[in-house]
Order: C-alpha cells, then structure tokens, then sequence
C-alpha cells in the first residue's frame, strides 16, 4: 500500500457523464479485482476526503491503471477534469477483492450496474466471464468495448433503448430459464444498493452463492476511521460486532454475511 | 539536521522526540498506517478510545463531509478493554513510538474501572476521554460541568499511576472552569479539543444526514476553534496541553505551540494521507532549521 502522485496521461469522456482516468506508474500489478484506491486530484482538490474508486484495469507491471466514474458531486467532477500532465493522488491498492472459485465450483457470472462495472475488467482479463450489465438507458452502457474478446456481455436497460427491456435482474432469471447462464454459477455483484440487494435475495432464495461489492461513504479508506460500517451477522472476522467495515473487511462480501 | 531538534518535555519524566502527535479515534493503533510506510517517527500514538466493555457504535451512516471538514458519528466502537489489551495494545507497542492510551466510560465506575485495567500495558500515558459527543446522546456530562469533571478526574486520580491528559470539549461557555476542574483533581494535562457538535440535513428527504441526527465536526474548519481553546485554557490552567483540531501541517503546528500548546494531534488529515503525521515531523524539522526557530522558543508553557 502506498500514498503517491501519479501523472494523467489521459481521460476518456463516456456517455452518462462517466470517464475513464488513465495514471502512469507505478502500480502494483498485483491489484485484485474489487480492489480500490483513494483518489483526489493533487492540485485544488475542492472537497476535503479523498473519494473511493475501483481499481478498472492495470497494464502489464504495473506501468499505468485506469480508474472508471462517473461524475456526479465536486470531487468526481474534479477528477473528470484533469488534464494530461496534472496529478492525481492515489492512495492504496486497498480492501480485498472477489475471490477464485474453489476447483469444481462453475465460474462465476459477474452482474454489473452503471459504474459497478468497474471492478470486473480485471476479472475478465484474468478468466473468460459473463457480465450482464444493466443501466437506465443507452447512455448508461459505456466501457464494454475495454473489455476482453472473451467475455460476453449481456445488456439490459431500464427503458428498453439497449439489450434487454428491463432491470438486470429479470435479464438475469431470464437468462438462468433459457439456460444461457449456469443456474448454480456463483454470483458477483456491484452496483446501486438496491440492485445488490435484490440479486442478492434471488440468489439467497435459490441456494447461489452471491458476493457483492459494496460501496459506503468512506473517509480514510484504509481502517482507521471507522465510518464506513455496513450492518452484518456478527462474526469473529468482524471482531465479533454488528458491524463490519466496508475498506479493509470488503468492499467484496458474501451476501449471505450481510443485512441489508 | 539537527538531533534532538525536535525533543519535546511534555511531563516530568515524559520526553517525546517530537511534538507530533496521532489524535484518537483517528489513527485506530497506528497499524493501519503502518501499512504506508514507517510510523516510529510520530512522538506518539494515542490510541482510539476503549473503555470496559465492547461498544458496537451507532449505526451507520456515521460521516458526512462538511465544507472544509467533516461530521462522524461513530459512537466509541471498540472491542472492550481485554480484548483490546490481549489483540491490539500488543500490535501498537511494536510500531515503535510511546504509546498514550486514550481510555472512556459512561460513568464514575466505568472510568474507575478501566483506568485500573490498564496500568501495566504499557503505555506511557493516558488520555481520559471525557468528551465524545456522540454517546449518551450528547449530553457530555464530564465534561461540561466542573464539578462532575472534578468528580471523575479525582476518581481516575486516585486509581491511576500513569500520568494522564483529560480530553475536553468546546461545546460548553465553560471550558476554563472545567479545565480548572481537571487541573485541580489532578491532571497531568489536557487535550483541547474534542469536535464540536454540528449536523447535516438532507432536506429532499427531510432527515439528518447521519443516523443518528448529529455527530462531531472536525477538520480544517476547526483549526481557529481549537487554538481559541487552547489559548484560552493557556491563560486559566498552568497544565501542558496536546493542541489538536484541524493540523494538517508543519506550519498548524507552530501556531498551535505558539497559541499554548506543548504538542500536538494529527486527526482528520489522517484519514486523507495515512503518513501524514510523520510528513509534518519532517516538514517541521525543515521549517524550524530553515527559521532558526526551536520547539522551546515556540512552546510558551514554563517548565
């Protein structure tokens, strides 16, 4: 883990007001998928905390990772307007990511809201993957093209202007009914906590094993302020309290441990 | 550079080699941090706050950002003083700096009691957390009344062999006669200061924006508050004060000395670079040479 400055080599407008920020090394290259940084700019950085993003993807030893938002509040729009050249403070790689499937467990299916694609690219870099990725509308549905030949994607949003008409959700049952996805594949997870929520009970409900990557406010990011609690089933990983925290015990949970 | 520049007296018999501290509940142990890199160049830790027994803290949301700070609602969450002193002390020790345990409770008994657990664990010092305001719904009731600060001061007193700093708030017109309080009970020194209270409102949904309605604001905002308090208390109590509020450099530190501090904490800008504290102990070395300046002609307290 290391706090340092990193040069823009350069930002990509998407549609839906998200970008993707590119920053020359070093990075470790050993970054998990679901594993996230501290991000502020390093110059005239408007708020006062830094803000979490999904690492997106990391080349080859580390010489340059890319960070996918979207720009919403001060901060992320600060970040969005950074020029080739400027600064970006990166603190991290932080949290744990998703986990391999165990050997002779079916690979899992990734499920995707807007910029809950982010923590999936180095999954797919690393195994050949089914994302079904939903969003509000076409806008919304930005980034594929950065990803591997070998993943498959399947679309859905809400108002029908792309993919599949619905929420990813019902993409998803129907997929597992036409059997396009294995109905025992374990699910991972990231997006609206509604979303989550709802994938989440669905797998609960069929016996799936569902992990979610969660995001809260955070303040430090790395453990010490204790802000960023999400209510779980006590548990000895969580010291034995209802609470567990987001950066260092996640940002990927297993639902199961979770109350929503 | 010069060795020792930095050397601090911060008690009799309690030398630190800088002026720059961790604040509590805002570095947890310190082993977090040293994650980043090497924290033996912090004058000390003080550890986040523990008293008897577990506290599971307030539900979340427990943060929400300010203009230039922050509110948290935390609610003192930590695993109670023997599994603290059995997992954690142990791993705070080995970081390298002095160790100050920052130690709470609801009432007489409990500060009593967890004053008396943790004599032998090893820290130099205590810090007495008498000024959360995000538990017993903020009533504060150490810490805005002399005489119940005397009260429990005396109490923590009597127990304790360690020398100890009382951590007090600025949500009261009567800081100075509780600091007196403190003073007279028989404090080696004082914190000055907690958060103060504050609140966020989302007014769309028609609710605060943290769960539990209000919480403590620090952060860069607070800094003028802080050496107002410090300054005042200067003037009231002959007792050496950790400054904290809002430092995020060399330079708050040197106002803080200058405003009556003897040395200082590092808390919220903590949360933005894990090693910040030992960047200002650097910073401060650079700036103290580059001035000609030294911790003794800063600091204003007579040993």
């Amino acid at each position: 883990m290391q706090t340092r400055l990193h040069k823009v080599l350069r930002v990509e407008g998407l549609t839906g007001a998200s970008y993707v920020l590119w920053l020359e090394g070093p990075f470790s290259a050993e970054i998990a998928p679901g594993q996230f940084a501290m991000l502020r700019t390093g110059s005239d950085w408007p708020v006062l905390l830094p803000r979490p993003f999904s690492y997106f993807d990391v080349s080859a030893a580390g010489t340059a990772a890319s960070f996918f938002g979207k720009a919403i509040g001060p901060g992320t729009r600060a970040l969005a307007a950074v020029r080739v050249g400027d600064e970006v403070s990166v603190s991290g790689p932080l949290g744990g990511g998703f986990p391999a499937p165990a050997d002779g467990e079916p690979e899992p299916v990734c499920i995707a809201g807007g910029v809950g694609l982010a923590p999936f690219l180095l999954w797919t870099k690393q195994r050949a993957t089914t994302v079904l990725y939903g969003g509000a509308n076409r806008e919304a549905i930005v980034a594929m093209e950065s990803f591997p030949g070998q993943t498959t994607f399947h679309v859905a949003t809400d108002d029908g202007s792309l993919g599949f008409h619905g929420n990813v959700l019902e993409l998803y049952r129907s997929l597992v009914a036409a059997g396009e996805v294995d109905q025992r594949a374990p699910v991972y997870c990231c997006g609206p906590d509604p979303m989550m929520e709802a994938v989440a009970a669905d797998c609960a409900e069929r016996g799936v094993a569902c992990r979610v990557s969660l995001e809260t406010y955070m303040a430090c990011g790395y453990g010490v302020c204790n802000g960023c609690s999400v209510a779980v089933e006590p548990a000895e990983r969580f010291g034995g309290k209802p609470w567990a925290r987001c950066c260092i015990h996640g940002p990927v949970f297993d639902a199961a441990e979770l109350k929503w | 550079m010069r060795a020792g520049l930095l050397r601090t007296s911060l008690l009799p018999g309690l030398t630190l080699a800088n002026p720059v501290l961790s604040a509590s509940g805002c570095y947890n142990h310190g082993v977090e941090g040293a994650r980043f890199g090497d924290v033996k160049r912090l004058g000390a830790l003080v550890t986040k706050t523990v008293t008897p027994r577990p506290r599971a803290g307030n539900p979340p949301p427990r943060l929400w950002e300010t203009s230039a700070g922050m509110l948290n609602s935390i609610g003192l969450e930590n695993p109670g003083v023997e599994r603290f002193l059995a997992e954690e002390m142990p791993r705070a020790l080995e970081l390298g700096p002095p160790v100050i345990l920052n130690v709470g409770g609801e009432s007489l008994e409990e500060f009593e009691q967890v004053t008396e657990r943790v004599q032998d664990c090893g820290a130099v010092a205590l810090e007495v957390n008498l000024s959360c305001p995000n538990v017993q719904g903020g009533q504060l009731p150490f810490a805005t009344s002399p005489a119940a600060c005397e009260e429990v001061v005396g109490r923590v007193r009597r127990v304790s062999r360690l020398p100890f700093f009382v951590k007090l708030s600025p949500n009261t017109h009567l800081v100075a006669d509780v600091a007196r309080a403190a003073a007279s009970a028989g404090a080696d020194g004082l914190t000055l200061i907690n958060t103060l209270h504050g609140r966020g409102i989302d007014w769309r949904r028609r609710r605060p924006c943290l769960a539990e309605g209000s919480g403590g604001l620090s952060g860069p905002a607070i800094k003028p508050v802080a050496l107002h308090f410090v300054a005042l208390v200067r003037a009231a109590v002959r007792l050496p004060i950790l400054g904290v509020g809002g430092i995020a450099t060399a330079e708050d530190v040197c106002e803080f000395l200058v405003a009556g501090a003897s040395a200082v904490q590092v808390g919220t800008a903590h949360f933005l670079d894990p090693l910040c504290g030992v960047h200002i102990v650097e910073e401060l070395e650079e700036l103290l040479v580059a001035e000609g300046e030294s911790i003794d002609n800063l600091s204003s307290l007579e040993q």
